[in-house]
């Protein structure tokens, strides 16, 4: 039972580090989410896991939370990027730097 | 006395400032105000001086609890040094505010009311927290008031002023609160207060010596002593006029009061330990200063030099550790206070009827102002150290006393004769008596109040040459006071 | 008590000083007052004073005397009791005489010296003020009240020089008179504190240093004997501090006669005298004392003999008294040197007044060589005038012969026939330089014959008399015995008389010949160079007796400027470059990390992202690892 926990558990670090990779190094924003929603996705996986390893059901409500909450992030991301690209028309996460030094008052 | 008179003392001027702003009144209704606040709180320093009695002790104390659950209380006291230090703000201040009677704002002396109040507070203290309030709270009128009514680069002077003096008291609040806790290791119970924090025991060497370091850099850098003295010149050239005078008169000896009411209780053997380094660093910006005055084109710069040079010398007298060198250093506060106070006073009046600063630029004011130049020889003979004034009485003590202390010291002090006289004698030729191309057609002489204002001075001036042990009567207990009992030293 | 009246002796001039003050500076800004209130005033102050201290003196004819005044304490610091207190013994009262008579026929000068001068009501605010001082300097009955005086007179000649000081070249030579007192009072305070120190245990006044002062080891009395000797020398203008008594004559001619002859400069000699129970003890130093003397009464009489400034003449002449008064108190001739003081009070003033009347005859002219033929134009002057040289070159019988005698016979009998010779020698040029200004000045032609000569005014012309008088009788309170004399001055001061001197009464008589022999000799030149003198021109001079042998350029170069080019470099390289710098830079160092810091925020949303994983990957590594 040990072995197969830690094949998922590396599993999961994998698709965490593919998702973050994701989120510094993408400048799409959409890309950016995308990433975002693996890495929480990563993270279920672990705690379903850890469910089936314990003996427990409490991991498994956790992550039920988390579907929820991801759920709920997605609302509030996509519409917030549906706005900056009416303001910006780009998705380039590295022109949005209204709020830099160097950009607003110096 | 019941009524607290202390702290009538401290909040009427904030009381008296903050009803001026809030009131429609002028400049004119803000002065008299001023001056009437200014009047009152010297008749209550006569109460409080009449009915001090001549011991070494606290006096007319009031305690009320502040920050209970941190031992912070709302607690004051008046000793024979702080006696003194009253009496000097007290007498000043009407004297400074007559002369600064015409064409200064509202602002302005809503601004010296709340220095008042500023430095009173630090006066009374006997809680930690509460010194360092106040300690703090008489920068920010002065940080107003020369960056508003100042001339030249004042916004910088300022600045600097302001941020160098925290800077230095950040240690110092460091200390404050390192002792706190160290108090509570030992006792238990939270207290910031004067007398419980000097009961610490438990405090390692090496502790004692930051926290010492930690005082010592914030009252260095207050007085100031050399080499902390750099903010000192800009700053008293742009001041104006009266922030110069209290900034020289009596929030520099702030600082030396403060090392005597806290670091000597609270430090008693790093005090003595370290005394030779202070007394020899004392000496060195007596001589240091008094020699970088001779050259200075600015009367204003030259002046602060002289006067950081006798505060150099007021510290070598409080670390003689013998009666003759901290009575001289007492007295010397006096002297100065009024003399150098009495020199900006009417160099203030020069710049303001001229508009002039440089020593090149003037002349031949004997002729047109023989009162002005009167005052003037007076004031400065006592920088001098002329027997017959209040300087000469100072400066001989504090030799006495550095003699007693160490031969070679004493010797290396006596330059004090040669010091001001250098550039003193000079400087009153070429600005005042000598008659040169320059026009000074503006300078007019005293007016009434001004004669009013600076008259006491100057009687006060030679009637302490004169007799000076009529003034030391109240404050003799208290010397011995601090050099038997908290020494330990013989007193003689 | 009758004690009390001595305090009057220094208090009449000092309240008459301040009362003179304030009504000058009402008749300036109010109304004005006539000079005859401030005549009056001023000239009576110092001659009541003069008559308070004659009935004190009268009581102490035949007896010994002393009579203190304690007024009030002055400074009771724990242990040590300072008071202001006032003694009169016999070196004090005998000061005291000679300092209000001749100081008020000074006055009386004054009154018409000064009489067409706006200030005049200042300027005798000030000589009152400087009488008070002097007399509070001689009755003192302890050090520091007589360095009350000490300074105090000296704050008197520095407004008295710089009098005209709407010329700054008068303001400098008060500055240097001021300035050079000082660097001598420094050794003065430090003598004064180590004596307090080491000898003033039970008190601080004179009576109880003299109780206490041979407990003190010899080295550390060599070492106060030097600094109070030190003030002297400032102070009297002794080698090396004399540089300020030249320039000195830029004030008035009266001042000159009172302070520059008569008194302020004495007050070297008389503190030598007043602390004779210290200098007994250190002979050593009291040699060091007479040499400084001889060789200052050389130095100058060299100078004078090329001066042609009639007062500058003066002043080196008195600094070459004050050389032979120190010759005679270092050797411990006490007695004889304060004679001399009061000789050469008599005719250097008397000289001074002359001298000022001849230069207010010409119109303010000053330069000898353009004077000449005097004798009749001003007779009494000129006759004066002759008195007081013949008794400043030691001519019998003339004062300065016995105080002279007086002092050249005892540096002989001690042995010290180096100071012998040098006071000799001085004789001689003394005799020279004095006769060359008078035959300049008094015989031969007018420079210009047809000026016309300004009226001299009685004031100025009546104490010249009182003076000559003086000068031919002050002479006789000292004939010592060998001549039938019954050495009144020696008797008085019996006290601290000298040991009996160890030479005969024949070695005494041929010395004396030798004084009157090197006199004439002086003359003599004088008399084949410049009698007659018919000048068609003014002569020029130049060279090094000329230039002074450039002592002032010397203490410029290497002194005042090395200190004015430290202050420059204290408060430009050091404070500015240096300290400042640092301080500055601290303060820009936090600006500059804050820029630094402020780098990071970039907006750059991948940067803040990466930074996130760092932060927490190092936290939760921390807590996962390091705390379990």
């Amino acid at each position: 039972m040990a072995d197969s926990i830690l094949s998922y558990i590396t599993l999961a670090m994998i698709l965490f580090s593919i998702g973050f990779l994701g989120v510094i190094s993408r400048k799409n924003i959409f890309i950016v989410y995308m990433s975002i929603e693996l890495m929480l996705n990563s993270v279920n996986l672990i705690f379903v896991s850890m469910g089936r390893y314990y003996e427990s059901i409490q991991p498994q409500v956790i992550a039920l939370m988390i579907i929820a909450i991801a759920a709920a992030e997605a609302a509030v991301f996509l519409s917030l990027i549906v706005v900056m690209y009416r303001r910006k028309r780009t998705l380039n996460s590295d022109l949005f730097t209204s709020l830099s030094q160097k950009d607003s008052n110096e | 006395m019941d009524f607290g008179i202390l702290s009538v003392i401290i909040f009427l001027p904030m009381f008296v400032a903050f009803s001026m702003l809030f009131l429609p009144l002028g400049a004119k209704g803000t002065r008299n105000a001023a001056f009437a606040t200014a009047i009152v709180i010297f008749l209550l320093t006569a109460i409080v001086y009449f009915n001090f009695e001549v011991t070494g002790y606290m006096q007319f104390r009031e305690h009320y609890t502040w920050i209970a659950s941190y031992g912070i209380n709302y607690s004051l006291g008046i000793d024979g040094l702080s006696l003194i230090i009253l009496m000097l703000i007290a007498g000043l201040i009407p004297t400074a505010y007559l002369w600064l009677w015409n064409g200064r704002t509202k602002g302005y002396w809503v601004s010296m009311l709340l220095i008042q109040t500023g430095i009173s507070g630090t006066l009374f203290s006997q809680d930690l927290v509460l010194f360092y309030f106040f300690w703090e709270a008489m920068l920010l009128p002065v940080f107003m008031i020369i960056g508003m009514f100042g001339t030249g680069n004042r916004v910088f002077s300022t600045i600097k002023i302001t941020v160098y003096t925290i800077m230095g008291s950040l240690f110092m609040l460091v200390s404050i609160l390192y002792m706190g806790v160290a108090f509570y290791n030992e006792f238990g119970s939270w207290s910031f207060a004067l007398n419980d924090i000097i009961q610490i025991t438990t405090l390692t060497r090496t502790e004692e010596l930051w926290l010492f370091a930690g005082f010592m850099l914030a009252f260095a850098i207050k007085i100031p002593l050399f080499p902390f003295h750099t903010w000192l010149l800009e700053t008293y050239s742009n001041s104006p006029t009266g922030g110069v005078f209290l900034l020289s008169s009596i929030m520099a000896k702030l600082g030396v009061y403060g090392i005597i009411r806290f670091v000597m209780p609270i430090f008693p053997e790093l005090y003595k330990e370290f005394a030779p380094f202070f007394v020899w660093l004392g000496i060195f910006g007596l001589l240091y200063f008094g020699i970088a005055a001779i050259m200075q084109v600015n009367i204003k710069k030259m002046f602060a030099y002289s006067s950081a040079s006798h505060l150099g010398f007021i510290v070598t007298g409080i670390f003689s550790l013998n009666v003759n060198g901290m009575t001289g250093a007492a007295f010397l506060i006096i002297a100065h206070a009024m003399a150098t106070g009495g020199l900006f006073l009417l160099v203030g009046k020069m710049e303001y009827d001229l508009g002039i600063k440089a020593i090149p630029a003037l002349g031949g004011i004997a002729k047109k102002a023989p009162i002005f130049t009167v005052f003037f020889a007076i004031m400065f003979l006592s920088i001098v150290g002329l027997p017959g004034t209040n300087g000469f009485v100072s400066e001989f003590l504090i030799i006495l006393g550095v003699f007693g202390f160490n031969h070679a010291a004493g010797i290396v002090s006596a330059l004090t004769v040669l010091v001001a006289a250098s550039f003193m004698f000079w400087l009153f030729q070429r600005a005042i008596l000598q008659e040169t191309n320059n026009d000074v057609s503006q300078m007019k002489d005293l007016s009434v109040k001004e004669i009013a204002g600076m008259l006491p001075l100057a009687v006060l001036i030679i009637a302490m040459g004169i007799y000076p042990d009529w003034f030391f009567y109240k404050i003799e207990p208290t010397i011995h006071h601090y050099l038997v009992d908290i020494l330990e030293i013989r007193t003689f | 008590m009758s004690n009390f009246l001595l305090a009057w002796i220094v208090l009449i001039p000092l309240l008459s000083a301040v009362s003179l003050g304030l009504m000058y500076l009402y008749s300036i800004k109010i109304s004005k007052i006539s000079n005859i209130v401030f005549t009056t005033i001023g000239i009576s102050a110092p001659f009541l004073s003069f008559f308070i201290g004659l009935s004190f003196f009268l009581q102490m004819i035949g007896n010994d005397e002393i009579f203190v005044y304690k007024a009030y304490t002055w400074l009771g610091v724990t242990g040590y009791d300072i008071d202001m207190g006032f003694m009169a013994d016999k070196l004090s009262i005998f000061m005291v005489l000679f300092i209000s008579f001749v100081g008020g026929l000074i006055h009386i000068y004054a009154s018409g010296y000064m009489r067409d001068d706006k200030g005049y009501g200042k300027f005798f605010f000030y000589f009152n003020l400087f009488v008070a001082s002097m007399l509070l300097l001689v009755l003192a009955d302890s050090p520091i009240i007589m360095f009350i005086g000490w300074e105090g007179v000296g704050l008197c000649s520095y407004f008295l020089i710089s009098y005209y000081y709407e010329d700054g070249a008068n303001i400098e030579a008060g500055n240097k008179a001021f300035i050079a007192n000082r660097v001598g009072d420094f050794g003065f305070i430090i003598g004064l504190i180590t004596i307090f120190y080491y000898a003033g245990a039970n008190g601080f006044d004179y009576i109880n240093l003299e109780a206490n002062i041979a407990s003190v080891s010899p080295t550390i009395l060599t070492f106060i004997g030097f600094s109070l000797f030190v003030g002297a020398i400032g102070k009297s203008a002794q080698i090396p501090l004399f540089v300020w008594l030249p320039d000195a004559m830029a004030g008035p001619t009266p001042v000159s006669a009172l302070i520059h002859a008569a008194t302020m400069v004495t007050a070297g000699v008389y503190m030598v005298a007043r602390f004779h129970f210290l200098y007994d003890l250190i002979p050593n130093v009291g040699l060091f004392i007479a040499y400084i003397g001889a060789f200052s009464a050389l130095f100058a009489a060299i100078i004078a003999t090329k001066q042609t400034d009639i007062k500058k003449i003066l002043a080196y002449s008195t600094m070459s008294q004050l050389g032979y008064m120190f010759i005679a108190v270092g050797l411990g001739g006490y007695s004889v040197g304060i004679f001399h003081v009061f000789t050469h009070a008599f005719f250097k003033a008397l000289l001074f007044m002359g001298a000022g009347a001849v230069i207010v005859a010409l119109h303010h002219e000053q330069n000898i060589f353009k004077m000449g033929g005097m004798k009749n134009k001003t007779p009494l002057v000129f006759f004066t005038m002759l008195i007081a040289t013949l008794a400043i070159t030691g001519i019998p019988p003339f004062a300065g012969f016995f105080s002279k005698d007086e002092i050249l016979l005892t540096a002989f009998s001690s042995g010290q026939y180096i100071l012998w010779i040098v006071g000799v020698v001085t004789a001689v040029l003394t005799a020279y330089y004095m006769f060359r200004m008078m035959f300049v000045v008094f015989f031969g032609k007018n420079y210009k014959e047809d000026r016309t000569i300004h009226f001299i005014p009685k004031s100025m012309t009546m104490p010249l008399v009182v003076l000559a008088i003086g000068s031919i009788l002050a002479g006789l309170i000292g004939i010592p015995e060998v001549l039938g004399g019954h050495n009144i001055v020696g008797e008085w001061f019996v006290n601290w008389k000298h040991d009996s001197l160890h030479v005969t009464h024949n070695t005494e008589l041929i010395l004396m010949g030798v004084n009157i022999l090197a006199a004439f000799i002086g003359i003599f030149i004088a008399y084949k160079k410049f009698y007659m003198y018919d000048m068609k021109e003014v002569p020029k001079f130049s060279g090094l007796v000329w230039n002074k042998f450039y002592i002032d350029e010397v203490y410029d170069t290497f002194i005042i400027q090395k200190i004015k080019q430290l202050s420059v470099f204290i408060s430009y390289k050091i404070d500015i470059n240096f300290i400042d710098k640092i301080v500055m830079g601290l303060s820009r160092s936090f600006i500059r990390t804050g820029q630094y810091v402020s780098r990071m925020q970039n907006a750059n949303t991948r940067f803040y992202a990466f930074t996130m994983l760092v932060g927490i990957s190092a936290i939760s590594t921390y807590l996962i690892i390091v705390i379990r």
